[in-house]
């Protein structure tokens, strides 16, 4: 259950997810972590390079 | 000309107090400095003394001096009384006094860094991603940590090694344990649990359920981490819990049979004559109820049975208690994954309230306990959290073995279609290749304990130079590991190819002497001083030792490991391509790796252990290396231009390469690093869709001979509406953005709104439909010669 709170926006709505980030898990070094808010800036940097690899022979 | 003079009664500290000036301990300091030049009359100290102090009085006429001041003129004075060798000493002993206090400074700001900055301001508080930088336990931690290192690269470690490091030349890792423990241990949770196990306080009888079986895992996983550094895993997970299954099997059957007679023959007390019977037919049969039901213990059964109801039920009876333990204890195995998984993501017992770094390896069991200890953990796995969340830990390791799990013939070929289906999904499982040659050569069928298995970071620990009876997984691990900067050897080179090997030569054998160095150090401990890991006999051979006996010869079981990071630039620096863009630069790497392999097989058989090669997995050093070489060197393209250099042997990640021709590039050092090494890929697209794809890439590690390799892909999750898979700007689903609300109107619609209250909605995972999954029908034809036909886009990665 995600504690969001319902409120109401300008239309008189009912809207929840304010401020509700999503999830990245991303892998470092071997394992998960749910964000890379905690990556140290040597992995930040390293995952903002990464490319996809392509799948062609 | 009048030369003016005052007496000198103060000087100026470094911190900036004025102090009474005290000749005496001039003196003394240029006394220290006669003395390393065999000089030992106290005497001509104090006359030195007296003559700095004459100085002293004719250039300060109107304010004190400053220490700095004084020092200077202290050796001027030596200087020009002759005395140059002793100035030289003085200055050496200067410098070590500013070094050290330096050193007090740099750890004192470190721990104001740490007070007062956030983990967000602060990269130390970060240089772990699993531990919260921001908790109180976190920030102890690293207290204890910084305190730890600084102390022992004052007191402890030998100069050379200390300067080495603190220049980055080297990398002592987990230097804030060198005086505790070893890093790692792969726990044989099937001789752990029989006969039960003690964890400090109280006795844990031998477990009697698959329930228990996975938290009394989950217990020994925790114990053991308070005893080491590094991480715990289980290389034989699914044996391990099999017989949790087994003795819930048992228990069901007997608990349904009973039902079953009570209702359908109206026998009084229909549990108790089950039991009866199963403990005659165990007694004199030795005969059990089996999730097989293929040994003849029905018979046995029905034998009894009728002298007891109507022969007639019996078939009817027997089959009821069949059917009906085979689905509960399906469902308690899956209850008990699930329980597991929940429990290796939440104990915070690990220093630091991080949660223990624990790892899994299974796949190979066959027996249908086995089975199905696998099933429902894969499918546990990808149930996810209780909100659908992907679980960080455990990393889990699936063994790909030919005959076993590959082909699709094999008996567990249909886990490893599962396998694959999770891990589109949960990033988990990684896949081992036991077909690899340099892991085939240990195994031996039916012998789990010869199965390589690999700790989540990569970690790999098998032969065994030191009892070469026993090249076996169980009860060893890593003691220690330390990494070379590679590429600074390949800058400082400068193209040299043979400054180059000469320079890493030196390196090695630094790096040989700190390893041996540290071993001494934790042979010197004792039994007592790892409760768990030696005193309930989790470590190869600690159940031969008393507790006061020390550890050294059975620690020799373990690796001494050399790493290295950043082949790909010092490839760069050496030849101005790396191995992703050249033959000739992956040839280069190819003898580099292999030379350093070579050298640790040469020490291994020198000092009688276990001395291996690994690709380092870097996190805090990707970055520390670089930093040092880039204000040393400058800015060197392609090599220190970056805020990291490039894991291990790996290809640079921001290199497009197709995923199959990294894999080719980066297979054949597996086979030199037999520490440790993986091999990443990263993909595109949601593989969730497509499975068919992630397996052809798995199959083509296994072709090319890699050890243990996974695949990367974005796994993304809105906690709002629960949908989980790529996300780019807004949530496929419903359509929201980053931090932005969705209308509760639109998730009723969508059919995720559930309303527990008023206050608050969110999307919770059907459970029980997930776990009635069953694992997809195979197509042969279609398995057989899968050519990939999806090609993802490259990408650069955007956050």
């Amino acid at each position: 259950m995600i504690n969001g709170s319902i409120t109401t926006n300008a239309r008189g709505e009912e809207v929840i997810g304010e401020g509700i980030k999503f999830e990245r898990i991303r892998r470092i070094t071997g394992y998960l972590v749910g964000t890379v808010d905690r990556f140290n800036n040597a992995k930040r940097a390293e995952v903002r390079d990464r490319v996809k690899h392509s799948l062609s022979l | 000309m009048e030369v003016r003079q005052r007496m000198i009664t103060t000087i100026i500290k470094r911190d900036g107090r004025e102090v009474p000036f005290e000749l005496e301990k001039i003196a003394n300091a240029i006394y220290k400095a006669l003395q390393v030049t065999g000089n030992r009359e106290y005497k001509a100290a104090e006359e030195l003394a007296g003559q700095v102090q004459t100085v002293l009085e004719e250039r300060f006429t109107d304010k004190a001096p400053t220490v700095e001041q004084i020092q200077d003129i202290v050796e001027e004075t030596l200087s020009n009384a002759g005395y140059s060798r002793t100035a030289k000493e003085y200055i050496l002993y200067r410098a070590e006094r500013t070094r050290i206090r330096e050193m007090n400074t740099r750890l004192m700001k470190v721990y104001e860094d740490l007070t007062f900055q956030s983990a967000d301001e602060n990269d130390i508080k970060r240089e772990n991603a699993n531990i919260d930088g921001d908790t109180a336990m976190g920030t102890m931690l690293k207290y204890g940590s910084e305190g730890a290192k600084q102390f022992y690269e004052m007191f402890v470690l030998k100069p050379e090694h200390a300067k080495a490091h603190r220049e980055g030349d080297i990398h002592i890792h987990d230097m804030d344990f060198l005086t505790l423990t070893t890093t790692c241990c792969q726990i044989d949770i099937e001789k752990l649990f029989d006969g039960g196990f003690c964890t400090g306080h109280g006795f844990l009888r031998e477990p009697n359920s698959i329930a228990s079986y996975s938290a009394l895992a989950c217990i020994a996983i925790q114990s053991n981490q308070n005893d080491q550094h590094g991480g715990q895993s289980i290389p034989n997970f699914d044996f391990g819990m099999a017989k949790g299954v087994a003795k819930s099997y048992r228990k069901n059957y007997l608990a349904n049979l009973g039902k079953a007679l009570e209702l359908l023959a109206d026998l009084p007390d229909g549990l108790g004559t089950a039991k009866a019977i199963a403990d005659q037919v165990r007694a004199e049969e030795g005969l059990d109820p089996i999730l097989a039901n293929d040994n003849g213990y029905q018979e046995a059964e029905a034998l009894r049975l009728r002298e007891r109801i109507d022969p007639a039920l019996i078939e009817r009876v027997q089959r009821f208690a069949v059917d009906k333990a085979h689905k509960e204890t399906d469902r308690d195995t899956y209850q008990a994954m699930e329980a597991l998984v929940h429990n290796l993501n939440t104990m915070h017992s690990r220093a630091g309230a991080q949660i223990p770094f624990s790892s899994l390896n299974y796949g190979t069991d066959t027996s249908p306990e086995g089975r199905m200890v696998i099933k429902n953990l894969l499918l546990a796995t990808e149930a996810g959290l209780g909100n659908g969340e992907t679980p960080i830990f455990p990393i889990h390791i699936f063994k790909v073995k030919e005959g076993v799990s590959y082909n699709p013939e094999d008996p567990n070929y249909d886990l490893f279609k599962l396998a694959c289906r999770v891990s589109a999904k949960r990033l988990f499982p990684n896949f081992a290749f036991l077909d690899a040659p340099f892991n085939l050569q240990y195994y031996k069928p039916g012998d789990v304990r010869t199965e390589v298995a690999y700790m989540g970071c990569r970690t790999r620990v098998i032969a065994n130079r030191y009892d070469p009876t026993r090249e076996i997984v169980t009860g060893r691990g890593n003691l220690s590991f330390t990494s070379i900067n590679l590429p600074r050897i390949a800058i400082k080179a400068n193209g040299n190819i043979d400054n180059f090997f000469e320079d890493l030569d030196r390196k090695f054998d630094l790096v040989i002497d700190q390893l041996l160095e540290r071993y001494k150090i934790q042979a010197e401990k004792r039994v007592r001083n790892f409760p768990f890991l030696m005193g309930q006999g989790v470590w190869i051979d600690s159940d031969r030792l008393g507790p006061d006996d020390k550890i050294g010869e059975i620690l020799k079981h373990g690796t001494l490991t050399v790493g290295f990071i950043g082949l790909a630039e010092t490839l760069k620096a050496l030849t101005g391509k790396h191995h992703g863009e050249s033959k000739e630069a992956q040839n280069l790497g190819l003898d580099i790796i292999g030379y350093l392999r070579r050298r640790c097989d040469e020490a291994g058989k020198k000092y009688g252990m276990n001395i291996t090669l690994i690709g380092t997995p870097a996190e805090g050093l990707s970055g520390r290396f670089v930093g040092i070489d880039r204000k040393r060197f400058g800015v060197i393209p392609g090599v220190t231009d970056r805020e990291y250099y490039t894991n291990s042997f790996h290809v640079p990640v921001y290199y497009p390469i197709s995923a199959f021709e990294k894999l080719r590039i980066e297979a054949p050092y597996h086979a030199l690093t037999n520490g440790g090494h993986i091999s990443y890929v990263e993909l595109d697209g949601d593989l969730v869709q497509n499975v068919d794809a992630f397996e052809t890439i798995i199959r083509f590690m296994k072709e090319i001979g890699i050890g243990y390799g996974s695949i990367n892909h974005p796994v993304d999750r809105d906690p709002v509406c629960g949908y989980t898979g790529i996300i780019g700007e807004t949530c496929p689903r419903c359509g929201r953005r980053d931090g932005e609300p969705v209308s509760v109107e639109k998730l009723r619609q969508l059919g995720v709104y559930i309303n527990y209250n008023s206050d608050s909605i969110g999307y919770t995972g059907d459970i029980h439909e997930e776990a009635d999954r069953i694992p997809n029908p195979l197509d042969l034809s279609e398995a057989a010669t899968a050519t990939p036909t999806t090609t993802c886009e490259t990408e650069e990665a955007s956050l």
